[in-house]
């Protein structure tokens, strides 16, 4: 029986570290990656770094429990008739000493490192080493099942479709309208953070790669969760500016009426542009909370906006 | 297996199911989980009794007067419970019965007018649907006057039972409990008091 | 008018008879509960089944009843894993997979809800129901009928949960039901209130439960056993019942207000109207987070049971294990924040709760390190509970490092709400709890029902659950890295679709493992006189539950014990052959007093869940109806006089003498 046990479990080892180095071999390739493996902006590289000191420092303890665990397990089986055995043996102050200690100052160290990089890479306040350069305000507004951006700088704005130009910080506002809690993610970029109505939450980032990534909604809020993603794009400077001019050229504008239309539920929206917003759109939505005493929407007699099954 | 270890015993563990002190610890525990149930709403009616927020003011529908009285039933309300408690320790039965009338008349005008002030309140235009602040009012207020109703009906089940069962280490076991709520509810209340009519009132 | 005072919602459009799939469900329950009426009425077992166990007031049944709940919901949990798993498999690219949302968003609702309210917890109360009032050496709870109480609170709020299967629908919210999204504005149908009604009810009796234990453990332990002699298990279900004394009320009130917000248009979690959405989401972490302490400590207390036991050695640092218990059990209360750290809060907010959570690591740790040297210089015996406590080091080990990572809030403000955090918390609550209290099932299984489960059996079923969990879950770990949420119905990126295979085959194996269990559970009940346990010890234990027959007689213990030491029946056993004891038959026995079975708990629950479902489907009348009937149970009650019996001496010293024979 005890010989079965071995095998099997001598196989299932086998087994399983077979499928660790697949999946490890899985993470090497990370240019698949549309996560904090791969990072392309000043956050997320420092987040993955802390991820790794973290996962390192933390091994220090895991691993010797780890091979310990298998160890004392063989080497102390009854059949194996080792001659030390101490049944009442259950006191030994040295070893209790050591192994609170350990964790304690690993915990200290850690505790310090997060203190520090907390407060570095908190979302709300502008990023470590551009203290001092004022960023871009990108205004961003989670709707039934799909984004808002305006940019109020250039008075423009988008659907599902994000551009920002590179090495250039930004700061985004973030609410939600009409939708129930969300939450803000550019994976590669930063951080997430929650968009709540009648709220306003706040998110730097900077993107030091040009390209095009996935940015999404990461709290599930309904039925179109799944498919609340957009398209962030990171260019050179002087394109955002023709980029601009572009929308600019737009036929839509960001009228009280299309507002409307954008609050009713709707699932994988294309993107749209918008040459112009309504000014204060955004302080407007969150004060419709603070000043809406119902329990439905305010804007919900303009048109039928949860669409019941 | 056994040996002399597992010998000894004594008789009064053969009645441990009637150990008063295990049952009134247990209500304790219960009064326990109750305090942290209040709690949890006092906590939600400081929160949502935020004064920067729009909307009606709980303040303006307050009446000071009412509660005072209200205050003052429940208060005295604790004293003949007391009494009642006396007279079953005093083996007088219908004497606790009597104070226990007492007690019960009193609650009841307690929950009566509390019942008349939110009516009033709520035709005020300050219903439970009007505000969170409204609603928390409304909620932690209710609780309380909930849990007082309940006080009530155990004293109706106590004023039948006590002839019937008689006074027994059971029956004085329940009175325990009772008035170990019913203090409870009067220590709630004065939270009540302070924090919602006196804090948010004035 | 009339129709909606009495019916209110309900119509016969609620029935989902248009969803295939939802009617074979249907059927199959209904041949199912059919198949169980036909078999009791031709056995006749209809009387038994009332007398013996709906009315029963013994510790030691409503454990097992705790077992048969807890093992029938994991059923319905994994069905919902299994199709999750299915659908991310399939549902890649332009695959939409076999799930639309509204079903999908049901399904891992109903998950969630169910694994941990249904599965979880009864598994927890079954073993401190069949070990606590044995290790501490009395006779029963300190309120066996509120203890009966309790269980059938428990299994009313279960078949609300289930009733949504076939009446209405669940919710669509995820398992904590975030407001706004289960503001009636969000979720107007009646999931939600299914959702609240049946955690409102069951979450009644656990609380009712919690304090019933705390009660046991501090006033009716045997004579001798302080609080530092106390097993392990026993402080950690101290603890894990004083967390739920603290946290249950949390989760009762928040339930609640979210009731009112939705039955009277209250707004203490509505966007509108001075309402405030976060406050939802704190009180439900503030019970949240000591719930999960709640379902590990006993996990704790059962390895450290089994490890001393198999490793025929004292547990090591018996004090620094207490200590550790307690500091888990404080510091439970002060991390609730970091299960929203995206909220916004200030740096210091939240690297003050990320901290705090780190720290809970080191009395773990502790605990970790006491149990490995617990098996230094033992002699480890590794029969399958055994096994479960090995695998459990390596995978808690991982799942504790996860969670050290997701606790820096720069890490999480990464992977909050992914994979990552899915494969995390798997990690610990199968990895710890469940693999604990599989250990502890099997370990104490003998006590409970006299006869032990098949080794072999149990053994393959152990490998299929561990090699299947690592397959489940370590490829979610990776996605969730690569930025890939919970909750996803599908996705366009096709190169994560080969992960989510892996996780599903994963998922597979554990399904085989359950099965392969419940195999072991018939075939060890076909072989139940083989598989005997005549001596009361079947493992050489350490703790006073060994010291009586296999199953306990109905009194516990003919002669409540003494102890002097921690382990004490292991300690007599040592100085048995030295010292004389006295012999059984000259033993003087005395008549034991009882408390007499009563169906008040069964009915009073019965009418309470009867309140839920009206509740949920506003039926005026029945409700009331149902309140009142349940009030005048709890009054009939208090006047019921016969409550208690006596069993003769004689009585009990022909059982003892049975069960003595039966050793020698």
């Amino acid at each position: 029986m005890l010989a079965n046990i071995r095998k099997i479990t001598i196989y299932a080892l086998i087994a399983m570290s077979c499928f660790f180095m697949l999946s490890l071999t899985g993470c090497k390739d990370y240019t698949f990656s549309l996560g904090m493996l791969n990072p392309k902006g000043l956050v997320t590289y420092h987040e993955r770094k802390l991820f790794f000191d973290t996962l390192a420092l933390m091994l220090i303890v895991v691993i010797p429990v780890i091979i310990m665990s298998f160890a004392f397990v063989y080497h102390y089986q009854v059949s194996h008739k080792v001659r030390d055995y101490k049944p009442n043996w259950s006191h030994s102050y040295f070893l209790e000493v050591i192994w609170w200690t350990i964790p304690c100052v690993i915990i200290v160290v850690l505790a310090i490192l997060t203190w520090k990089k907390t407060h570095e890479l908190d979302p709300y306040t502008r990023l470590p080493g551009y203290q001092d350069k004022p960023p871009m305000l990108i205004q961003a507004i989670a709707l039934p099942w799909k984004w808002l951006f305006i940019y109020p700088e250039q008075n423009i704005a988008t659907v599902n479709f994000l551009q920002i130009p590179i090495d250039q910080q930004v700061e985004f506002w973030i609410t939600a309208d009409n939708v129930a809690m969300s939450a803000f993610f550019i994976p590669q970029l930063g951080s997430q953070i929650f968009a709540m109505a009648g709220m306003r939450t706040r998110l730097h980032l900077i993107a030091e790669e040009i390209g095009t990534y996935n940015g999404l909604n990461t709290q599930y809020n309904g039925a179109g969760f799944s498919d609340m993603h957009f398209t962030v794009n990171v260019v050179q400077a002087e394109e955002m500016q023709t980029w601009i001019k572009q929308v600019k050229q737009s036929a839509l504008s960001l009228s009280d009426a299309n507002y409307d239309n954008l609050l009713k539920p709707s699932i994988g929206d294309s993107p749209q542009y918008f040459s112009s917003v309504e000014p204060e759109l955004f302080d407007n939505v969150i004060m419709t909370y603070m000043h809406t005493f119902s329990a439905t929407h305010p804007r919900e007699n303009n048109n039928a906006m949860i669409e019941k099954e | 297996m056994h040996n002399a270890a597992t010998i000894a015993h004594d008789h009064e563990q053969h009645h441990h199911h009637d150990g008063d002190s295990t049952d009134v610890f247990g209500f304790w525990l219960y009064i326990l989980t109750d305090c942290i149930l209040f709690g949890c709403l006092f906590a939600t009616f400081i929160v949502l009794n935020d004064p920067s927020m729009h909307g009606p003011a709980l303040k303006s529908y307050l009446d000071l007067h009412d509660i005072l009285i209200e205050t003052f039933l429940l208060l005295v309300s604790n004293l003949t419970f007391c009494l009642a408690i006396l007279s079953i320790y005093k083996s007088k039965l219908f004497r606790a019965q009597l104070w226990l009338v007492l007690t019960f008349i009193l609650g009841a005008s307690f929950v009566y007018m509390e019942v008349t002030e939110f009516a009033h309140i709520a035709h005020e235009g300050f219903s439970w649907a009007t505000s969170g602040q409204a609603s928390s009012f409304f909620t932690l207020v209710g609780t309380h006057g909930l849990h007082v109703s309940f006080g009530l009906l155990w004293i109706l089940v106590m004023i039948v039972q006590l002839p019937i069962l008689k006074i027994t280490h059971i029956t004085k076991r329940r009175m325990t409990y009772l008035g170990l709520f019913w203090n409870f509810l009067d220590i709630v209340w004065i939270f009540v008091f302070t924090i919602v009519y006196l804090m948010g009132g004035i | 008018m009339l129709q909606n005072l009495f019916f209110g919602k309900l119509t016969l459009d609620v029935i989902p008879f248009h969803e295939p799939i939802l009617i074979g469900v249907m059927a199959f329950m209904a041949i199912g509960a059919i198949a169980v009426i036909a078999a009791l009425t031709y056995y006749k077992q209809w009387t038994y089944l009332w007398n013996e166990w709906i009315c029963t007031i013994d510790h030691k049944k409503i454990g097992i009843m705790y077992l048969i709940l807890s093992f029938v919901m994991l059923f319905r949990g994994f069905s919902d894993a299994i199709m999750m798993r299915l659908q991310q498999a399939m549902a890649a690219g332009s695959n939409a997979g076999y799930l639309p949302p509204e079903h999908f968003d049901q399904i891992f609702t109903a998950h969630g809800v169910i694994m941990i309210f249904f599965v979880a917890m009864p598994f927890m109360f079954a073993l401190l129901n069949m070990v606590v009032p044995l290790q501490i050496g009395c006779r029963d709870v300190a309120y066996p009928y509120l203890n009966s109480l309790s269980f059938w609170l428990t299994f009313a709020g279960a078949m609300l949960c289930n009733i949504s299967l076939v009446v209405g629908n669940f919710a669509r919210t995820g398992w904590l039901s975030y407001p706004p999204l289960a503001e009636l504005y969000y979720s107007p149908d009646v999931g939600v209130d299914y959702y609240i009604w049946s955690l409102q009810v069951a979450g009644v009796g656990t609380l009712l439960a919690g304090i019933n234990f705390i009660a046991t453990i501090i006033k009716m332990r045997c004579k001798g056993m302080t609080l530092m002699k106390m097993p392990i298990f026993v402080w950690s279900a101290l603890c894990a019942m004083i967390l739920v004394a603290l946290a249950f009320p949390i989760l009762t009130v928040t339930l609640a207000l979210l009731a009112f917000d939705r039955m009277f248009d209250m707004h203490f979690f509505s966007e509108f109207a001075g309402g405030n959405v976060m406050l939802y989401v704190n009180l439900i972490w503030a019970w949240g987070h000591p719930e999960v302490y709640i379902l590990i400590l006993p996990a704790f207390g059962v390895f450290s049971e089994v490890v001393a036991t198999f490793s025929q050695k004292k547990l090591f640092g018996y004090t620094t294990m207490v200590w550790a218990i307690g500091i888990i059990t404080f510091l439970s209360f002060i991390v609730w924040l970091h299960h929203f750290f995206t909220m916004g809060a200030g740096a210091n907010v939240n690297a003050f709760f990320g901290i705090t959570t780190m720290i809970i690591a080191i009395p773990t740790g502790v605990k970790v390190f006491n149990w490995l040297f617990t098996m230094y210089k033992g002699r480890i015996i590794l029969s399958t509970p055994m096994l479960w406590v090995t695998a459990f080091f390596t995978t808690f080990a991982i799942g504790g490092m996860t969670g050290v990572l997701t606790a820096v809030p720069p890490i999480d403000f990464q992977v909050h709400n992914s994979l990552f955090l899915i494969a995390h918390f798997h990690n610990v609550i199968i990895g710890g709890v469940l693999f604990g209290y599989f250990a502890g099932l099997i370990y104490w299984f003998p006590k409970s029902f006299g006869f032990q489960l098949n080794e072999k059996l149990g053994i393959y079923a152990f490998i299929f659950w561990v090699v299947g969990f690592y397959i489940a879950f370590m490829p979610l770990y990776i996605l969730g890295l690569n930025g890939f949420m919970r909750r996803v119905n599908h996705y366009s990126e096709v190169a994560y679709q080969p992960y989510f295979i892996v996780a599903a085959f994963g998922a597979l194996l554990i399904g085989i493992g359950i099965i392969l269990q419940v195999i072991q559970l018939f075939v060890s009940i076909k072989n139940r006189h083989a598989l005997r346990d005549k001596t009361g010890d079947l493992w050489n234990g350490r703790t006073l539950e060994w010291s009586v027959s296999s199953p306990a007689p109905m009194y516990n213990f003919a002669v409540l014990p003494t102890v002097h030491e921690i382990d004490q029946f292991w300690a007599d056993k040592q100085r048995h052959l030295s010292e004389g004891h006295v012999h059984p038959k000259e033993m003087h026995y005395e008549p034991i007093h009882m408390p007499r079975n009563t169906p008040a708990g069964f009915i009073i629950a019965m009418f309470a869940g009867a309140v839920g479902f009206a509740l949920i489907w506003q039926m005026l009348i029945p409700g009331i109806l149902a309140f009142i009937g349940m009030i005048a149970t709890v009054i009939i009650r208090t006047f019921s006089k016969d409550i208690d019996y006596y069993i003769d001496a004689e009585t009990v010293k022909k059982t003892e003498l049975a069960y003595l024979r039966g050793i020698v």
